[in-house]
């Protein structure tokens, strides 16, 4: 197994932890975002 | 069925939303409305691009709730209140043309420049890897990239080189500037919305088809650039520079073409309601004084008087003032004969005069016209949801950020474990996998089937209310019907005529004419609904009216007068022992008749009895071959009424029912309902949808017989625009197969998604060398969603009669 191998692995798990925090557990968090700088349609 | 709601009256409001292009879109949109205070229920629909909530309007207002749906990333905005349905259909239709048309500019221009970046890219892929530009994946030695690609290479490569040699001769850098450039015109262009939507989803925490896309084709591009850019980055470490423009090109072509392909079908399945959009004439000739002026249909007032000739489509509703004739109301009862029409009678706007001419009095306009009223029902019915779409989108919901996930460890599993220099094919495969997992199909899967069985019911003259009625239907065990107005006609009608024995012309009918024409001139001032039979039966017999010199009710037991100078009495048997008339001779007679269910009424003439003129509720025609067609659909048939046992079991034998509750009253109808819903049954109950409203219901689907401009009925799930026991069981058989439509749809969708993604992935490759290209992905996606709606589709052949 070479750093590239662990580096990837690491970032996988990583990013699929971030995806499914996002996703399912920061969207049910806190109030639903309101309307306000930085949400004008593009 | 109408369940109670959470808020004491809620208001209803339908606000076009714009911008939804899959499962997960209306979803989102729904759960941001119903998480809005005051707001009771909340019904986002895909297909027809809108949001019907109900609400409490003291908690919450319409603009509010447009609001919360621009919020959340879409364009939303209130229809003016004066709207009608047409004009809110046609403004749909005209959005959706607009639409179809950018779509299919954008789809011809990107397959266009999706073929010329495959040819392109034959020179680049046979190009040695150096360090001088990128190449593609299949440079000696590196492991297999894009595998469909690796095909067409292998097959058109030798050709192409022959065919267009000066193509090899390019500068291999140029060629893979000109691919980039490509590819950002797609991107930027023709599927600019894929990225717009899907970072407004992202923003707002969701995912759904867009995101997918994005991804698939945001990495390919990404990764591709830095080939072209820093290929020596790759080179030191053993991985071939790899372009992957064409691929970009080609997804977002295909998942266009899917999209233009799945705008088409779904245009199709509200066939139906455009078509009765379409009925609506655009003048209507109208009596202005003396004068005959042609005016447009939006300028008629109330209580004009509008002028119909042979042929013409009658322009909107009213009442006949003068005039006979026939009338064809198939496009909107499914009735195939026409309808005979005189004073009085209502006429609906939409319908086609056959064969005589008449005047008519505008009684209703607008929004408040029948075929408004049809056409916004059908609406409602075609945006209501089926409860079976619940499962979808909590599948669909977590479908996308698991995609993405399985697309990464996808990535790493193929990175850490693949053949030596494996970044292109782990690339690839995720690519593949988030590509083939956009759940477009599902999408689709339920709201289809509603709306193109929706649309086939209301050809057929049932309106089904919904999504929810639609699905209930299907379970049904147990058919309630009502009997006056349902099995039978509502409407009593003369049955026999008995003449007493030794009475004159009994053979050719004189006698029986001249007593009707007494009883019918006496009855003629009755306002009894059993005198009214014998008048219209009179009438129907060419009889002439005779004068009537004197006319007496006598309540509870008939009427007593003078026609021509002759004294007549009408009733029963009480009546005749008042009047001092024997009636031994016609007893028997009489009893027999009441035993079958009929009222007898004795006549006498001059003192003496004359004769028995018997009248009864009729069944209607189609009763008898319903109920045994009902029965063969294995469903069981009970018959309510509050008639007497007598008359009720007469009428469930001549129309072939075992199961009998009589003498119920009103409020037992409803009883009778919950203790069937006790005892295990699903029932659906059929009234004429006034007297039965409560009843209706609490029956789980509650079936109202209309008269053809009676389809307020609101406590109803179905309406049968035609007075014909038939569209019972047609309505359950088209609400079982639609659900079967649903259930296949649904089926393919999950498994379609379910296999392709380990097979994209490269589960196979192991063992066969199978590896699922990114470009045969975004085509078979397109595929999924247009099988899906085709199998909806097939519903419009169905047979209801």
């Amino acid at each position: 197994m070479t750093t590239w191998d662990v580096v990837v692995i690491v970032g996988a798990v990583a990013a699929i932890a971030w995806v499914n925090w996002y996703f399912f557990f920061a969207a049910t968090e806190g109030a639903p975002r309101r309307g306000g700088e930085g949400e004008s349609a593009p | 069925m109408n369940g109670p709601a959470s808020v004491a009256s809620p208001e209803k409001v339908t606000i076009p939303v714009s911008g939804m292009t899959c499962a997960a879109c209306s979803s989102r949109v729904q759960r941001t409305l119903a998480r809005q205070p005051g707001v009771a229920g909340a019904s986002v629909n895909l297909m027809l691009e809108n949001a019907v909530v109900a609400y409490d309007a003291a908690a919450v207002t319409p603009e509010q709730l447009v609001e919360a749906i621009r919020a959340t990333g879409y364009g939303a905005e209130l229809a003016s209140r004066d709207q009608t349905a047409f004009q809110e259909q046609e403004a749909l239709d005209r959005g959706r043309q607009e639409e179809y048309s950018a779509l299919r500019l954008k789809v011809g221009v990107s397959l266009v420049l999706a073929s010329v970046g495959m040819v392109i890219s034959m020179p680049v892929m046979s190009a040695p890897m150096t360090g001088e530009h990128a190449g593609h994946g299949t440079g000696e030695g590196a492991a297999a990239g894009d595998p469909f690609m690796n095909w067409v290479h292998g097959a058109i490569d030798p050709w192409l080189a022959g065919a267009m040699p000066w193509l090899y001769q390019v500068d291999v850098q140029l060629l893979v500037y000109a691919l980039l450039g490509m590819t950002v015109v797609t991107m930027g262009w023709a599927g600019r919305h894929f990225y717009t939507r899907a970072w407004k989803a992202f923003r707002h925490h969701a995912a759904d088809m867009n995101t997918l896309v994005a991804t698939g084709t945001g990495a390919a591009f990404v990764f591709s650039l830095a080939a072209t850019f820093f290929p020596d980055f790759f080179l030191d470490r053993g991985v071939a520079p790899a372009v992957y423009y064409e691929a970009v090109l080609f997804i977002i072509a295909l998942v266009l073409l899917g999209n233009m392909l799945e705008a088409r079908a779904t245009t199709q399945t509200s066939a139906a309601l455009r078509k009765l959009v379409d009925l609506q004439p655009v003048v209507a000739r109208l009596q202005r004084g003396d004068a005959e002026v042609e005016v447009p249909v939006a300028e008629v007032v109330q209580d004009d008087v509008v002028l119909v000739r042979p042929g013409e489509r009658i322009p909107v509703d009213g009442e006949i003032v003068e005039g006979r004739s026939a009338v064809d109301e198939a496009m909107l009862t499914g009735e195939s004969l026409p309808v005979e029409k005189g004073p009085g009678d209502a006429v609906i706007g939409g319908t086609v005069n056959r064969t005589g001419a008449f005047r008519y009095r505008v009684t209703n306009l607008g929004a408040d016209s029948v075929l408004s009223r049809i056409v916004r029902l059908m609406r409602d019915a075609q945006g209501s949801r089926a409860p079976i779409q619940d499962l979808v989108d909590q599948v669909t919901g977590v479908f996308v950020p698991v995609a993405i996930s399985i697309a990464i460890a996808t990535f790493a599993v193929w990175f850490v474990v693949g053949p030596e220099g494996a970044l292109i094919p782990a690339f690839a495969a995720a690519v593949a996998v988030l590509i083939i997992a956009c759940p477009c199909a599902m999408g689709l899967a339920v709201p289809t089937a509603v709306m193109v069985s929706t649309g086939k019911g209301a050809e057929a003259g049932i309106l089904i209310k919904g999504g929810e009625a639609l699905q209930r239907a299907r379970d049904v065990t147990t058919v309630v019907l009502d009997k006056t107005g349902t099995v039978t006609e509502g409407r009593p009608a003369v049955t026999d005529v008995v003449l007493a024995p030794g009475g004159e012309g009994t053979e050719d009918g004189r006698a029986e004419d001249r007593m009707l024409a007494l009883v019918a001139a006496l009855e003629a001032s009755s306002e009894h609904p059993l005198g009214e039979a014998i008048v219209r039966h009179a009438e129907g017999r060419g009889i002439p009216r005779l004068r009537v010199e004197r006319f007496d009710s006598v309540t509870g037991r008939g009427a007593v007068g003078e026609v021509g100078g002759v004294p007549v009495a009408v009733g029963n048997a009480r009546l005749m022992a008042d009047h001092a008339v024997d009636i031994s001779a016609m007893e028997e007679v009489a009893a027999s008749l009441g035993g079958r269910g009929r009222t007898p009424m004795f006549v006498a003439v001059d003192g003496s009895l004359a004769g028995i003129i018997a009248v009864a509720d009729p069944i209607r025609e189609t009763s008898r071959a319903a109920i045994e067609r009902l029965g063969r659909m294995g469903l069981d048939v009970v018959l309510l009424t509050g008639d007497n046992r007598r008359t009720a079991d007469a009428v469930a034998a001549e129309a072939g029912i075992q199961r009998v509750v009589a003498e119920v009253l009103p409020e037992g109808k409803l009883e009778e309902i919950r203790r069937l819903q006790e005892a295990g049954a699903v029932v659906a109950m059929v009234g004429d949808g006034i007297n039965d409203a409560p009843a209706l219901a609490r029956a789980d689907v509650g079936i109202a017989m209309g008269s053809g401009t009676d389809i307020a009925a609101e406590a109803s799930d179905v309406v049968l625009m035609r007075g014909d026991l038939q569209g019972v069981p047609s309505a359950i058989h088209l609400s079982r197969r639609t659900f079967r439509t649903m259930r296949q749809n649904l089926f393919w969708a999950f498994v379609y998604n379910t296999a392709a993604i380990p097979v994209a992935a490269g589960v196979l490759y192991p063992f066969f060398g199978i590896l699922l290209s990114p470009i045969l992905a975004s085509a078979a996606m397109a595929l999924s969603s247009v099988s899906v709606v085709t199998n909806s589709l097939r519903l419009r052949t169905l047979r209801l009669a």
